[in-house]
């Protein structure tokens, strides 16, 4: 065994425990351990990736050296490499992006703990990655929350209690669920390692015994996770969660938490029921509907919000509901274009969150619209990048966007039932609809407003000088969505030979 | 250089600069005393009377000194600009060049009293190129060129006053004639497809094995043309805009419009039944005997109207309407002597119309009268001019001996020998019915204008002043009455030479 | 010629373009000259390019998979290239002229150069992916050129563009997929490259994407009922609206439509299918309408904005008619429009530019102040109706011919339509000619005291187009019969 075949392992414990640690630091000196702990996990986390590409077969780490099916172990092959490097990376940049705003809105005597959040979430979200433990998956599914809830709350006005509130009560629902759909597998097939019920599950199918207890655990499983990604029509905690927290929490939950939850999924479907059990089940009929609806729903209420943070949210509901949509279609292409586009999702949703930020700021900082006319000048990279935010959401060639819609507009296209047209006209009428909210609001951020009243209403010129790390934040966004629109062809195959290894 | 292009190019080059140097006196504007406004005038009525008449010798003898034929370029790959000399085009091209001169003539006096004479005589001449090559035009295509330039060319005419009304009028002439031009096109598309050549054969050239199984499609496009070139010819049912374009025109150009450009239309029916589609595709089917009706109900109609009109020009405008279709009445019939009769009318109509015009324009210019009642007693003053109207009225009545009797004896001859079943029979009723309504219309002016009565005040209808029109306008008009008189004493050479037209294309 | 040049053209006015704004320009006068010269050096390359084509293919870079952006040169990328190249250097020579009223020259002339390569872009694209990314790159350059004047309107009208166009490229998206999923290859080949052992059973499917994909593209085109947008764009500077609004950006719909339709789909497998009678029911609708519409518009540029959108519908009529002579008539009228409809737009402009007149009622009497200007407007006027002599009436019959030899019920109501419009087209122009040399008898001409023709910057275009149109229109032939070789794969 190679000693990087430990960074896994070494990486969910480096990051759970810097978590306690920084409650006996300063704020200022926890927000440096958070930043090198994040950076040090995602070097570890890109070794293990080209260890697992150069070795081009998956590995079990077991903790401890128990076997299965005592045992607890860590599952790694190139699918959560990748993850967990691109996790990091935006993780990082989303903390990097938005230290201005903590500074401003957090109070200086919690500062330290909304690090301790951050570093327990990260924490959670490798643990969900890497595990090969369903019981495992679900303790860290509660730590997740319980940390997600911390970001939301943080930012002490009333409407973010509202709001975590809200988010715990769904999130718990959720948790539930799972829950209640783990204990059914496990008196099913009486194993908690993935690996193990696999084999059952397999075996039951074929002697075709419990089909239905099958059936309601794998929708137990999936209604939980989707109830916790926000999936329409459960998305109703999301747009005040991410409208009101804090930045970096808005972006860190939106490209981060709900992702790993679909992570987590995935891995259900694939290593937990086997694909041939899912794609049986109609339970992915559901989830297709559901899909669909979310993508154009989503982007009505996004239109109709007036205010730029929630109508980034709203829009993340509808970027769930194209994942959604792509495991709907069942087919390995499907998945291949659900896991890009959280990627793609990921990259740009944070880059919209924390340039929106940069954009309020420079407009007395308010979030409204009417406010907004002309930030895109008043600070000119914050208005860059979220114009090429804007279009990679509408998907416009060069832009990660586009590789998505193309992704699954291919599955659907090559696909042998009914779901090809009403897909292909979904993603057309929300690319209509992204038109609409996402460039209206470019051209606004471009109209130009007289001086006179930029005095009037004291509107701030934001330069590069003023907020360096933010503006590097930002142009590392722009460069990531670039790379995966234009050079998307590694990663898809990262992705294909990731999900070969999981079945 | 060919004598065709030169009889063409000659008056419409020098018709374009006339109307160029009209925009750059107006760039310049008003730097020019009285005395010099004076001396241009002169010049361009000189310019413009030797253009005429070098143009009109030229035309003439391209017309008349032996066959030619002359392909200038290629519009599309089998579709030449190309001309051609024929019979239909000699006779056609020989009455406009005689109308044209003399209108021309004409309007050297009556323009002083409007403005802006270089842009009306410029369009004059361009008119003028242009009719004379729609006459020697040898194909289809070539014929809708000219035909088209021919209605743009000619709408600064009727516009030419400036007034509201006129441009009204101008636009409504335009806008049918472009609908009209429009379908006569629509029929064009299908011709080009089912004829062997779209150049004007005699019997015409429809290509029978290609039409079998599309006659109706094609009868529709047939129709289509007719109906479409009637618009010029002012057949119902695009007829509305002859009555208002023509009188709002200066006389001269009412005159010509009325007498020459209307028949064009006439040519056009011609051309496209006896030349291109060939009259055996038309005769005994629903198109001839629509078409007959058509006409028939534009004679009775275009009577009944200019009877019930008093303003003097819009009268004789319905009496064109009226009269064109005698015209085309007679070719529908798709009958030799009938299509004699139609022929000598498009030649005789032209003289009379113009003549009748003519006058009018000379009442308006010495004493500004133009309506009908205005006119009493002012033979008194202008006996010649009245005289001249008399000859004209009577001619287009068709009292023996004047030229009118020629045309129509020939037309009922035509339409009582040609098999088209109840309508040789009503066909000739109409006529004479409308001949009694011209009689109607024209000869009270007359008889007003000899004979007063004797309660009649000089003084009090303003006559009392009145002179006899200038011999610049009087000698044109009686030359015309003239003609018209004596083509009806003397029409056989006329007469023999359009019935050998009639011959060959039946 | 080596296939270097083909990236070459297309990046050298996007980069020249860039620069605008950035390099330290004198006075007004360097920078017309700057970007004057870039964009004749430009038009030369791209007419030398033409002349000798290199025949293989460039690949610029892999997208995913076997989907590249490539570029090639072929029959009906030449066609374009040439509309396009010939026409921008006088454009732009329009508008330095132009532009001294509206301002902000700088980043008028960054965007309006940069359209250029994409524009070029379009031509000259390999495959269907290629061309879509030109496509929205196109919808998104353009955009700034449309707000120019940030009024309330502009924004509005830069927005409806914005939505129209980008939802049709989402629409024209899904036929882009199915030529990638159901295609031998996304490359354009004459007669198309679907495979019909793929396809199987799907063929209904399949014209029903064709339906979509078409109209997503005919966005652009402004056809009913997707035509929104471009009359509302007339907000934009004239050079603008007549370059793109009546060419460049309007033409890469048609364009794009002729891609698909005889090189992607291939005709075989769409012609005498209810896909073409449905599109054939919508372009004869709107080549009605967008004259009706013109005639009502009381706004110059609108009006013809409006009589754009029937005219493009003609090319389409041609697309759809699905034959050698419909491509025949559709490629002629896009040439043969181009010159005519930037000619009167750009008459447009100059009555815009110098008197600040906009509506059609203010226009009485200008004829006698503005001769060359108005003449070149009646003689656009006249072309557009069809008059022989002037190219309307070559490309009018081109695509009648094609509609009788279709012989179809639709086809021949699709030439009366044209016919239709023709007079409706006489109507809407004549009677601003009308106006302009005919205000009526008492006209008073001290209020137009003042008013001139415009320098020669603005007239010599127009000059050039006026000598163009007769030359099309008295020998079109060699044009003719290059497009009917063109078209000759098409069966």
């Amino acid at each position: 065994m190679q000693f990087v075949q430990n960074f896994p392992f070494m990486s969910i414990i480096l990051t759970l425990f810097s978590g306690p640690l920084s409650s006996i630091l300063s704020g200022k000196k926890a927000k440096y351990l958070n930043l090198a702990v994040i950076s040090i996990v995602g070097v570890m986390s890109a070794a293990v990736l080209a260890f697992t590409v150069s070795t081009g077969e998956p590995y079990v780490y077991m903790m401890g050296h128990f076997p299965a099916p005592w045992g607890n172990e860590i599952r790694v092959g190139v699918l959560e490499g990748l993850m967990a490097v691109f996790f990091c990376i935006i993780m990082l940049l989303s903390m990097l992006g938005g230290i201005k705003e903590r500074e401003r809105e957090i109070e200086e005597s919690k500062q330290n703990l909304y690090y301790i959040m951050v570093n327990l979430l990260l924490s959670s979200l490798l643990a969900l990655i890497y595990t090969n433990d369903l019981f495992t998956a679900y303790v860290f599914v509660e730590i997740n929350t319980i940390s997600a809830c911390g970001l939301i709350m943080i930012r002490q006005n009333g409407r973010t209690f509202v709001a975590a509130t809200r988010y715990m009560i769904m999130s718990l629902l959720g948790s539930g669920m799972l829950l209640m759909g783990i204990c059914f597998l496990y008196g099913l097939t009486g194993h908690l390692l993935m690996s193990n019920i696999q084999e059952a599950v397999a075996a039951l199918n074929q002697t075709g015994a419990y089909h239905l207890p099958l059936v309601i655990s794998l929708g137990m499983i999936s209604v939980g996770l989707a109830v916790k990604s926000a999936l329409f029509p459960f998305h109703g905690w999301l747009p005040d969660a991410y409208g009101y927290s804090t930045v970096s929490s808005a972006s860190i939950l939106s490209s981060l938490v709900s992702k790993g939850y679909i992570f987590l999924l995935i891995k259900v479907m694939f290593r937990v029921f086997g694909f041939a059990v899912v794609w049986d089940s109609k339970v992915i009929n559901v989830l297709f509907v559901f899909g669909i609806s979310g993508m154009i729903i989503g982007s009505i209420d996004a239109i109709r919000s007036r205010n730029i943070r929630r109508m980034i949210a709203y829009s993340s509901v509808a970027q769930i509901g194209y994942i959604y949509m792509g495991f709907g279609l069942g087919s390995m292409e499907g998945f291949i274009a659900s896991i890009f586009h959280v990627l793609s999702h990921a990259a740009t949703k944070s880059l919209l969150f924390v340039s929106a930020s940069g954009l309020t700021e420079a407009s007395g900082n308010s979030a409204v619209f009417g406010e907004l006319t002309g930030a895109g000048f008043r600070n000119k990279v914050a208005g860059v990048a979220f114009t090429v935010g804007s279009l990679s959401m509408v998907g416009l060639p060069a832009f990660s966007g586009f590789i998505s819609k193309l992704l699954f507009a291919q599955a659907a296209a090559g696909h042998h039932d009914w779901k090809v047209l009403p897909t292909l006209i979904a993603l057309a009428i929300s690319t209509v609809l992204n038109t609409v909210y996402f460039l209206k609001t470019v051209i606004r951020i471009y109209t130009p407003v007289p001086k006179v009243e930029c005095k009037k209403k004291d509107y701030v010129t934001i330069t590069m000088r003023q907020q360096p790390v933010k503006f590097a934040a930002l142009v590392c966004f722009i460069i990531i969505n670039l790379i995966l629109g234009l050079f998307s062809q590694p990663i898809v195959t990262l992705i294909s030979d990731g999900l070969k290894m999981f079945a | 250089m060919s004598l065709i292009l030169l009889s063409v190019f000659l008056p419409t080059v020098s018709g374009i600069l006339l109307v160029v140097s009209s925009f750059w006196e107006h760039l310049k504007a008003g730097t020019a005393t009285e005395k010099r406004k004076k001396g241009i005038l002169k010049r361009l009525h000189l310019y413009v009377g030797i253009i005429l008449i070098f143009t009109a010798l030229l035309a003439l003898a391209a017309a008349w000194t032996g066959e030619r034929e002359i392909t200038l370029f290629y519009l599309m790959k089998d579709i030449p600009i190309y001309f051609k000399v024929d019979n239909l085009g000699r006779f056609f091209v020989t009455f406009v060049s005689i109308v044209w001169v003399l209108a021309g003539i004409y309007s050297f006096t009556y323009m002083k009293h409007e403005r802006e004479e270089k842009r009306f005589f410029g369009c004059y001449l361009l008119v003028y190129g242009i009719l004379i090559a729609l006459d020697f035009s040898g194909n289809l295509v070539t014929f809708y060129l000219f035909y088209e330039l021919m209605t743009l060319a000619s709408v600064p005419l009727v516009m030419h006053s400036g007034m509201r009304e006129s441009i009204m009028a101008g636009l409504k002439y335009l806008f049918y004639s472009m609908c009209g031009a429009y379908m006569g096109l629509f029929g064009i598309f299908f011709l080009y497809r089912y004829c062997d050549t779209l150049s004007f054969v005699e019997g015409g050239s429809l290509n029978a094995a290609l039409v079998s199984g599309n006659e109706k499609l094609l009868m529709i496009a047939v129709f289509s043309m007719l109906i479409g070139f009637g618009a010029k010819a002012g057949m119902f049912p695009l007829h509305a805009w002859l009555p208002t374009a023509h009188p709002v025109a200066p006389s001269p150009a009412s005159a010509v419009l009325s007498g020459v450009i209307v028949k064009s239309g006439v040519l056009a029916m011609i051309r496209v039944v006896f030349y291109v589609a060939g009259a055996e595709f038309v005769r005994g089917t629903w198109i001839q005997t629509a078409w007959m009706i058509l006409s028939l109900i534009t004679v009775f109609m275009g009577s009944m109207l200019a009877y019930r009109e008093k303003v003097f020009k819009k009268r004789l405008a319905y009496s064109t309407v009226s009269q064109v279709s005698y015209i085309l009445f007679g070719l529908s019939l798709l009958q030799p002597q009938a299509m004699t009769g139609a022929l000598l009318h498009t030649v005789f109509h032209a003289f009379i119309k113009c003549g009748l015009f003519l006058t009018a324009g000379i009442f308006i210019f010495c004493c500004g009268k133009n309506r009908v009642e205005e006119l009493k007693g002012i033979g008194r003053k202008m006996p010649k001019t009245l005289w001249c109207f008399t000859f004209a009225s009577l001619a287009l009545i068709g009292i023996p001996p004047a030229s009118g009797f020629v045309s129509k004896w020939h037309l009922a001859q035509g339409a009582l020998g040609a098999p088209v079943g109840i309508l040789r029979y009503i066909g000739p009723a109409v006529l004479l019915v409308s001949a009694l309504l011209t009689a109607g219309y024209l000869l009270p002016i007359v008889m007003n204008g000899f004979f007063p009565g004797t309660d009649f005040d000089e003084k009090k209808a303003g006559n009392a002043e009145l002179k006899e029109a200038p011999a610049g306008m009087l000698i044109p008009l009686m030359i015309l009455a003239g003609l018209s008189l004596l083509l009806g004493i003397f029409p056989s050479p006329l007469t023999e030479f359009v019935s050998r037209i009639a011959e060959t294309l039946m | 010629m080596n296939s270097v040049i083909m990236p070459i053209v297309i990046l050298l006015p996007i980069f020249c373009g860039a620069l605008v704004p950035v390099l330290p320009f004198k006075s007004r006068r360097q920078m017309e000259f700057y970007i004057e010269t870039a964009v004749i050096l430009n038009s030369v390359l791209v007419v030398c390019m033409l002349f000798h084509r290199p025949d293989e293919v460039f690949t610029m870079f892999r997208l995913t998979g076997n989907l590249s952006i490539s570029f090639r040169l072929d029959d009906l990328g030449t066609v374009f290239a040439a509309i396009v190249s010939l026409l921008w250097p006088l454009a732009s020579l329009y508008a330095f002229e132009y532009m001294q009223h509206e301002g902000h020259e700088k980043v008028f002339f960054m965007f309006y150069t940069m359209t250029y390569g994409i524009t070029l872009g379009i031509a000259l694209s390999d495959d269907i992916l290629t061309m879509y990314c030109f496509y929205e790159m196109l919808t998104l350059i353009t955009l700034p050129l449309i707000m120019h004047t940030l009024s309330r309107n502009a924004i509005l009208a830069s927005r409806t563009y914005l939505y129209y166009s980008l939802g049709g490229a989402a629409f024209a998206f899904i036929g882009m997929i199915f030529i990638l999923i159901y295609g031998d290859n996304s490359q354009f080949i004459p007669g198309g490259v679907l495979n019909l052992v793929k396809i199987g059973n799907k063929g209904n499917t399949l014209l029903l994407v064709y339906v979509l994909c078409f109209m997503g593209f005919s966005v652009k085109t402004a056809m009913w009922p997707f035509g929104a947008w471009l009359p509302k764009a007339g907000v934009a500077p004239t050079p603008v609206t007549a370059l793109l609004h009546a060419v460049a950006v309007v033409k890469a719909g048609a364009f794009a439509v002729i891609r698909v339709t005889y090189y992607s789909f291939g005709t075989e497998f769409l012609k005498g299918t209810w896909a073409q009678n449905v599109l054939m029911v919508f372009v004869i609708f709107t080549i009605v309408y967008g004259c009706s519409r013109a005639l009502k518009e009381t706004h110059f540029k609108r009006r013809l904005a409006y009589s754009t959108m029937s005219n493009l519908s003609y090319i389409l009529f041609g697309v759809v008619l699905m034959s050698p002579a419909g491509l025949v008539g559709a490629l002629s009228h896009m040439i043969f429009h181009a010159v005519m409809k930037i000619s009167s737009f750009f008459c447009a402009g100059a009555v815009i530019c110098k008197t600040e007149k906009n509506y059609i009622h203010e226009l009485d009497g200008l004829g006698r102040k503005m001769p060359v200007v108005f003449t070149v407007f009646t003689i656009s006027g006249l072309a557009l109706m069809g008059v022989p002599g002037l190219p309307g009436f070559i490309s009018k019959w081109n695509l009648a011919k094609a509609a009788v030899l279709d012989g179809g019920t639709l086809a021949v109501i699709g030439m009366g339509a044209l016919l239709v419009s023709a007079l409706l087209t006489a109507i809407y122009m004549m009677t601003i000619s009308v106006r302009a040399f005919f205000p009526g008898k008492n006209f008073n001409y001290q209020k137009l005291e003042g008013v001139k023709e415009p320098g020669i910057q603005m007239l010599f275009p127009l000059l050039v187009f006026v000598a163009a149109m007769f030359v099309f229109g008295l020998h079109s032939q060699p044009v003719i019969s290059a497009l009917t070789d063109l078209a000759a794969f098409v069966k």
